[in-house]
């Protein structure tokens, strides 16, 4: 708990230091160190470091015009996200019908984020520049030497390497992925819909309005509450079935592969591995249309009488099975056919850990007797579980968001008859993930869909923290190094 | 050494796995070899075999068939995510594992939180980025979403670079190398077998993708596709009956290649999983 409150604190800890050399190099610094405030490049000037002072000063134009010129169009709009809507007006002088000067809701939400976050780093190397500029000035006092370009050259091959390896992917993480997220994490709070679709209507913040939606059971057209509910629990008993079903298969298959008396064990593995290695959507399609109601598997269950018996016991009560198109039917089915794409996985890692099973000790508990059973159960289960507990967890959380299942075998042929759950646009067999594409892309409720990204990210965030710290052994890396 | 009963058991056990793992891709390559065009429902078998479906496929390009182009298109946006993916994967990893600075624990947990949230759900907002920048319906949008923020999947070769004893970096160190002369003169040649994962799964991406590429090219022009919205495309209800087996055609076509990277990926891939626990 100790622990946990320094981790807490640690980061204001660094910040106020931060501020205090910044206040300290203000008070102390020469002439150079403040006008550093204006001309950022002004200490890199005096210091002679003429490139790191261009650089820099570049920097500041570049921001500066940019704050001016664009943000400013922008930023101002942010607490409405925009109040003029577009209009078509007659121009006189073009004889055209133009658009008038509209405000883009969308558009104000993600250029003031992007500024928000550009104006951040920017205060950060603003500040930090401050503090550099005082410690070089001391340097400079002292006598010490100042680096030249060449040194700063060689400092960021050596020691500083890592800035230059880190910052491109940083770069592509926070443009395609951070930005992305905070802008879905904002729109959860707004009203962005198919009747506030932008560029032709504004939207605008509408608090916790949507939440309020998806948690209760809402009003008396939309019942997203309904909806949630039972999207929900599917997923979670999806996620579980999902993952213990292909677990366990996999290292049942990966032992028997691996039996010492199995002869061909690349052959056995190479047939399963096959069957992944065809691309998911090839697979997946195919077998949606090999469990169609008119499909082969159909015919084949009619031919051997199968339908007819199911009929007859009352379990179907139509002229087909209904595999992956009526509810119960549907889940089992997307459960087997996980199974079957799963496992093969599931016995590769199996297969990887299996192999190196730490032979003494089950030769030593054979020779005190104990049965195959025995030492699968107290030394083959335990020791694969120490290993590929983290990696269950991960999977856990993808079979939360298992979206290429789930999608590529029921959609567009699996219709819900339950009207409630249609009234919000989802099915039996929706995940919480499947559920958010349908909304995005065929119905255009973004704003449902951000708050549903939101829950699923908390969910996932919770299976990892709760089960996470318990089946880590802690951190590794430093052990084997 | 004696046959016994469990060891018939064991193998014939097997062999029933197998089939039924193998039926759906026995019936894909069937089918792709009928020459009937609709999807064979009377039939485990076609009818009539022949070739029909691949030269249809191959050689007579329509609004519909696109094959060679969707291929080219494919081939051409892996190959720039396999080489983009694979250096940041590699620089990354270097700088997690490798080398000590303070906000070394604080990235590494950020990029837990974010690998979090699947890729779907930031996908409407990235479409609307890319729309901004007129990247939509264009490769180079498609090559930056699949490969900007692949930084994050550095988990795997970080694993496998904390397996490479320190002792070698401090030895070069000593005789005066610099960082980046031991990332590319120490590390990276040591790395080949995660390389080799990273290459191959980083190229496989576009090929097995179907989400990202529906929402990224949406204009409904079949030329600017990929193999996985192409052949998706003829399972549409209008085109199943006279595209199913080119469908199963070019599904085996894109197998093929893919087949053959995959096994040839696997290895590492166990490797990387378990790699650093079994080692030890």
């Amino acid at each position: 708990m100790n622990q946990f409150v320094k981790k807490v604190k640690q980061p204001f800890i660094d910040v106020a230091n931060c501020l205090h050399k910044f206040a300290i190099a203000l008070v102390d610094g020469d002439l150079f160190v403040r006008l550093s405030l204006v001309w950022m490049g002004a200490g890199f000037f005096r210091r002679k470091q003429y490139l790191k002072s261009f650089l820099i000063t570049a920097l500041e134009i570049i921001v500066i015009l940019y704050s001016v010129f664009f943000a400013s169009q922008y930023i101002p709009k942010f607490n409405t996200l925009g109040t003029v809507k577009q209009e078509s007006v007659f121009n006189a002088v073009t004889m055209k019908k133009e658009f008038n000067d509209y405000d883009n809701s969308f558009m104000i939400l993600l250029y003031s984020l992007v500024s928000i976050v550009i104006w951040i780093i920017f205060f950060v190397i603003y500040i930090r520049n401050i503090i550099h500029q005082y410690d070089l000035q001391k340097m400079a006092e002292r006598g010490q030497h100042i680096n030249t370009f060449k040194d700063d050259r060689r400092l960021y091959l050596g020691e500083k390497f890592y800035v230059v390896l880190l910052s491109l992917p940083v770069l592509g993480v926070v443009l395609f992925n951070i930005i992305p997220l905070l802008t879905m994490a904002l729109i959860a709070f707004t009203n962005y819909d198919s009747r506030h679709m932008p560029p032709t209507e504004l939207f605008t913040w509408v608090g916790l309005d949507n939440f309020v939606s998806l948690f209760s059971s809402g009003g008396l057209t939309i019942t997203f509450g309904y909806a949630f509910i039972r999207v929900l629990i599917w997923t979670l008993v999806w996620a579980v079935f999902a993952t213990f079903t292909t677990y366990i298969g996999g290292i049942l298959l990966a032992s028997l592969i691996n039996h010492k008396r199995v002869r061909g064990k690349k052959f056995w593995r190479t047939m399963f591995v096959i069957t992944i290695a065809v691309p998911q959507f090839v697979s997946l399609l195919l077998l949606k249309n090999f469990f169609a109601d008119g499909g082969i598997v159909n015919t084949i269950c009619a031919n051997i009488g199968l339908t007819d018996f199911l009929r007859d016991i009352g379990v179907i009560s139509t002229s087909y099975i209904p595999f992956l198109t009526a509810p119960g039917w549907a889940h089992v089915m997307l459960i087997l056919i996980n199974i079957w794409v799963g496992v093969p996985y599931q016995m590769l890692i199996a297969t990887g850990v299996l192999m190196n099973l730490p032979q003494d000790q089950i030769e030593s508990a054979r020779m005190d007797g104990a049965t195959s059973a025995q030492i699968f159960r107290h030394i083959t289960m335990p020791y694969v579980l120490f290993i590929t507990g983290p990696a269950l967890v991960t999977d856990f959380v993808r079979n939360i968001n298992n979206f290429n299942v789930i999608f590529l075998l029921t959609n567009g042929i699996y219709v819900t008859a339950d009207q409630a759950l249609a009234n919000s646009q989802a099915k039996e067999v929706d995940l919480l993930i499947t559920w958010l594409f349908t909304l995005t892309r065929d119905y255009y409720n973004y704003k449902m869909a951000a708050v549903i990204g939101i829950v699923i990210f908390v969910i996932s965030a919770l299976s990892v923290v709760i089960v996470f710290k318990r089946l880590t052994a802690g951190d590794r890396e430093e052990v084997y190094q | 050494m004696k046959i016994k009963i469990s060891d018939v058991l064991r193998h014939a056990l097997l062999l029933v796995l197998v089939v039924i793992w193998i039926i759906p891709i026995v019936w894909l390559v069937a089918t792709s070899f009928s020459k009937y065009t609709g999807m064979n429902t009377s039939t485990f078998f076609p009818a009539e075999w022949g070739l029909t479906s691949y030269k249809e496929l191959l050689f007579n390009s329509d609004s519909v068939t696109q094959f060679p182009a969707w291929f080219k298109n494919t081939f051409i946006i892996a190959s720039a995510n396999c080489v983009i993916s694979t250096a940041f994967v590699l620089m990354v990893a270097y700088a997690t594992s490798c080398m000590r600075f303070k906000l070394r624990k604080t990235l590494m947990n950020i990029g837990i939180t974010l690998n979090l949230f699947p890729s779907v759900l930031s996908m409407i907002a990235v479409y609307f980025i890319l729309k901004s920048l007129n990247l939509t319906n264009n490769h180079f949008g498609l090559i930056l979403v699949y490969s900007a923020s692949s930084g994050l999947g550095y988990l795997i070769a970080k694993g496998f670079m904390d397996t490479i004893p320190a002792s070698l970096r401090e030895a070069a160190y000593i005789d005066g190398a610099s960082e980046a002369r031991v990332f590319f003169r120490i590390v990276v040649p040591m790395s080949r077998p995660i390389i080799v994962y990273t290459v191959i799964s980083s190229f496989l991406v576009p090929w097995m993708d179907f989400v990202l590429a529906t929402l990224m090219l949406n204009s409904g022009i079949s030329s600017q596709w990929t193999v996985a919205l192409g052949l998706n495309n003829m399972l549409d209800r209008m085109l199943l009956n006279t595209h199913f087996t080119m469908f199963c055609a070019g599904g085996v076509l894109v197998s093929i290649p893919i087949s053959i990277l995959f096994i040839i990926m696997q290895k590492f891939y166990v490797e990387g999983v378990t790699g650093g626990a079994v080692k030890g």
